[in-house]
């Protein structure tokens, strides 16, 4: 296999990924953080987000279903949610985040429910590109890892 | 920056613990993975609850707690007023949560500072800089005499929204050293953001022994359960004093409580029992220790008193029923360091008694200082023998004996032994209320007057005086009679106390007899000056005893004793001052009585000189002889106890009210100015203790 040409595409993956967005600065102090002795750490922080994370989404989503128009309680869900995303730069899903809760603040029970879809749809698609990045990466190996991306 | 930071923390900032709480677990991961880049000690907690159980547990176990502001089992804030008030560490707060006025609650509840999610490494490589900055400022709150928490938590909080802020923008090193300046400037200027609320700094706070004495009545007027700092402020009615200040000494007292009842779970007494409140209120002198130790007072004077009055060994305020050693220990206690002073305060007495008793025979440590009681046979007093004697229910033989000791000592003994509190003269261990009653049982150590039986003691010493004071050291039985007799009147008169209570009544034995420890004013009576007992040089006799022996157990227990006498008197601060002299001069009188009730041929034995039986073991036969002695404990035991009067507890000297100076450098003082001390030299020390 060739090892530097899956690296390259890792790396040009992980590029595009913070060209749309998808993710930010966070994601490379995450991935920083790795070292011989944690070699997988961004993946395994980011296998524990989308665990998370999916909880989090059910939560919100029965919250919509049993406490119709309660704000506070949406928003408080929500918060929690943007908070995890934020910790590892999941940012276009944060942004969805906050705009539900400016939502929320706004008692626009159609603009929450409008962006809690937009929340998952990103959350999914966060989830597949990045499952792809790392699987990238585990074929290229170590080296491929922690490169920052020119951005 | 870091590495800047890092150059002027040195190697600081390596290893500091942290504590992360947040219920979000990709970010407590990725915080502890950052936080252990950065080389500190992390552990993560994703439950608020279950942090608040570990830092209670273990509160020197972390230097930082960085907690979430959103949690589903405690709200953030609610968290940090916790840590803030009952552990007194610096806390960061985090959130996603980027809104000015959730920041700005953030500062009001006293964190340290606000970071915003996500959180970046460069943030978190300044924390140490709050740990640092905290304990800076409260070095220099003590400098000026105390200030308290919400002072020291305001301080920081100034700086929290730039802080907050900055770090967003990626605060960098000179930003920081710029917020540090503006810092400092804002504690002198003693600025304060115009925080309207309490945050806002405030005049600091000493809390004195007797203001510290209102909230302890105030608190027993309320009820423990039920006080709460606005009640308690109203109760006090001192001009000046805030709820906050109110507040924050409140929870350090409820702690000292806590931590007491926990020392004092074998203890029958009440005194420990935080529930009480009328116990507590007696603990006044204890309280003051405590709080001293937790930090009110500089801990560091405090537990200098404390370990010279208790000779160092701490702790081991144990309970009555321990035997000597333990009770030394307990004495010691105050010495431990902070936490452990606190109690020690309490425990002194009850060690003192059983070291006074026991206590003798070995070398106490702590004793050393004995008072001259020397007279009293540092023998053991009989109670040293059986350990679980001078437990609880030795105490009670202890008690006779000291009170036997008591008895034949002079009363000079007494008096100049209970005087302070510190006197713990001969063995009178009385718990010089304050907890520098520790410090007494040092200068009590000889236990000769096992007599000065701890808590006891306080009224005990008092209620001897009178018989003591001239009768020569239980020399004859008759002699013990009174002593006995004596003591019994003591632990009759300190029942009241209800500090001494604990002790009194954990004397078992000893002094307690009617449990009534001391009450209050006796022990302020006995060490009031009539306190001729301490001097014990003279009357006591007892001084057979190496003074070593006393020391150490004695010491202990005596100063406990003394502490608790002193203590007593703390309770009531009144005690000491109260020289009523004697009130329980009256209770010497019963030597029948005493006699009685403790089962002399117990206490005897173990001391040597049954106080009842009037023949002292090994170490009554120094008891008798010593009577004469007994103004002039072994200047081991002596002088140290005396020191030991003096010293132990700066408390005591809060305490003992009037006279018992803060021990050990008071032990002249307290000795000599209490009025109380009769005459150090009778002592045998010449007060410079």
């Amino acid at each position: 296999m060739d090892y530097s040409n899956l690296r390259r595409q890792a790396a040009s993956m992980k590029k595009s990924l913070f060209d749309q967005g998808y993710l930010d600065e966070q994601f490379c102090q995450v991935e920083d953080l790795q070292d011989e002795a944690s070699p997988n750490f961004a993946e395994e922080v980011v296998t524990l987000f989308f665990k998370d994370s999916a909880r989090l989404i059910s939560n919100i989503e029965q919250a919509l279903e049993k406490y119709p128009k309660d704000f506070n309680k949406w928003d408080a869900y929500m918060q929690q949610l943007k908070g995890s995303c934020s910790s590892i730069g999941a940012s276009r899903m944060k942004s969805e985040c906050m705009s539900f809760r400016d939502y929320c603040g706004q008692g626009n029970i159609e603009g929450c429910m409008k962006s809690f879809q937009k929340v998952k749809r990103e959350h999914g698609v966060l989830r597949q590109k990045l499952e792809a990045y790392f699987q990238l990466l585990r074929q290229a190996g170590p080296a491929g890892a922690a490169t920052r991306p020119a951005m | 920056m870091a590495a800047a930071a890092e150059a002027r923390g040195g190697d600081f900032p390596v290893g500091m613990k942290v504590l992360v709480v947040d219920d979000d677990p990709t970010c407590l991961v990725v915080l502890k993975r950052m936080l252990l880049e950065c080389r500190y000690d992390v552990t993560t907690c994703p439950q608020a609850t279950r942090a608040l159980t570990m830092l209670r547990e273990n509160r020197r176990g972390f230097d930082v707690i960085i907690s979430d502001v959103h949690m589903p089992d405690m709200d953030g804030f609610r968290l940090l007023e916790l840590v803030g008030l009952e552990m007194d560490l610096p806390v960061i707060m985090m959130s996603a949560d980027s809104r000015t006025d959730i920041v700005m609650k953030g500062i009001k509840h006293g964190a340290c500072d606000y970071l915003i999610k996500p959180v970046r490494m460069e943030e978190l490589k300044n924390i140490w800089q709050h740990v640092v900055r905290k304990k800076f400022n409260e070095n220099k709150d003590h400098e000026h005499s105390g200030s308290l928490d919400d002072t020291d938590r305001n301080r920081p909080n100034n700086n929290d929204n730039e802080y907050a802020s900055s770090a967003n923008d990626g605060g960098d090193g000179s930003w920081k050293s710029q917020k540090k300046k503006r810092e400092k400037e804002e504690d002198e200027a003693d600025l304060e953001s115009g925080d309207p609320s309490s945050t806002s700094k405030k005049p600091r706070v000493v809390w004195s022994v007797e203001l510290h004495q209102q909230f302890v009545n105030a608190v027993n007027h309320l009820g423990i359960d039920k006080a709460v700092p606005k009640k308690i402020l109203e109760l006090m009615n001192v001009p000046g004093l805030t709820r906050e200040n109110v507040a924050s000494h409140l929870q350090k007292f409820r702690l000292y409580l806590k931590r007491i009842a926990q020392h004092h779970a074998g203890i029958p007494h009440p005194f420990v029992a935080p529930a009480s409140s009328a116990k507590v209120a007696p603990l006044g002198g204890l309280e003051f220790q405590a709080l001293a130790a937790s930090g009110q007072i500089p801990p560091q004077a405090l537990a200098a008193l404390q370990d010279e009055l208790l000779g160092r060994p701490t702790s081991s305020l144990a309970l009555p029923g321990r035997d000597q050693s333990s009770l030394r220990l307990a004495a010691i206690k105050g010495n431990k360091p902070h936490g452990e002073r606190e109690i020690a305060f309490g425990q002194p007495i009850y060690k003192c008694q059983n070291n006074a008793y026991g206590a003798f025979p070995q070398s106490s440590p702590g004793l050393g200082g004995l008072p001259s009681f020397g007279a009293w046979p540092n023998n053991k007093l009989g109670m040293t023998d059986s350990p679980s004697a001078l437990g609880n229910v030795s105490n009670s033989q202890n008690s006779n004996l000291l009170l036997h000791e008591l008895q034949q000592q002079p009363d000079s003994l007494l008096t100049g032994t209970l005087q302070n509190i510190d006197v713990k003269p001969s063995g009178i261990v009385m718990p010089s209320q304050s907890l520098n009653a520790f410090p007494a049982s040092e200068g009590i150590s000889p236990n000769q007057n096992p007599l000065v039986i701890p808590s006891q003691s306080q009224s005990f010493l008092a209620s001897i005086p009178p018989s003591m004071k001239h009768e020569p050291l239980l020399a004859s039985s008759s002699p013990s009679n009174s002593l006995l007799g004596g003591i019994d009147m003591v632990n009759q008169a300190s029942t009241s106390q209800p500090l001494i209570s604990t002790h009194g009544a954990n004397l078992p034995g000893l002094m307690n007899r009617s449990s009534n420890a001391m009450p209050s004013s006796g022990i302020c009576n006995f060490q009031s000056g009539n306190n001729p007992y301490v001097v014990n040089q003279n009357a006591m006799g007892v001084s057979s005893r190496p003074p070593g022996v006393l020391k150490t157990e004695s010491t202990d227990s005596l100063n406990r004793s003394y502490g608790y006498i002193g203590g007593s008197t703390s309770v009531d601060s009144g005690l000491l001052s109260s020289q009523s002299k004697n009130p329980q001069y009256g209770l010497l009188q019963n030597p029948n009585d005493i006699t009685g009730s403790w089962s002399p041929s117990q206490d005897i034995d173990s001391y040597g000189n049954t106080l009842g039986q009037g023949h002292p073991g090994s170490t009554s036969s120094n008891y008798q002889s010593s009577n004469v002695a007994l103004g002039k404990l072994p200047d081991q035991g002596r002088g140290r106890n005396h020191g030991f009067v003096g010293k132990g507890t700066c408390i005591p000297s809060r305490f003992a009210v009037d006279e018992v100076e803060s021990p050990t450098n008071n032990l002249s003082h307290s000795i000599g100015s209490s009025a109380d001390i009769v005459n150090p030299d009778i002592f045998g020390f010449s007060g410079q203790m």
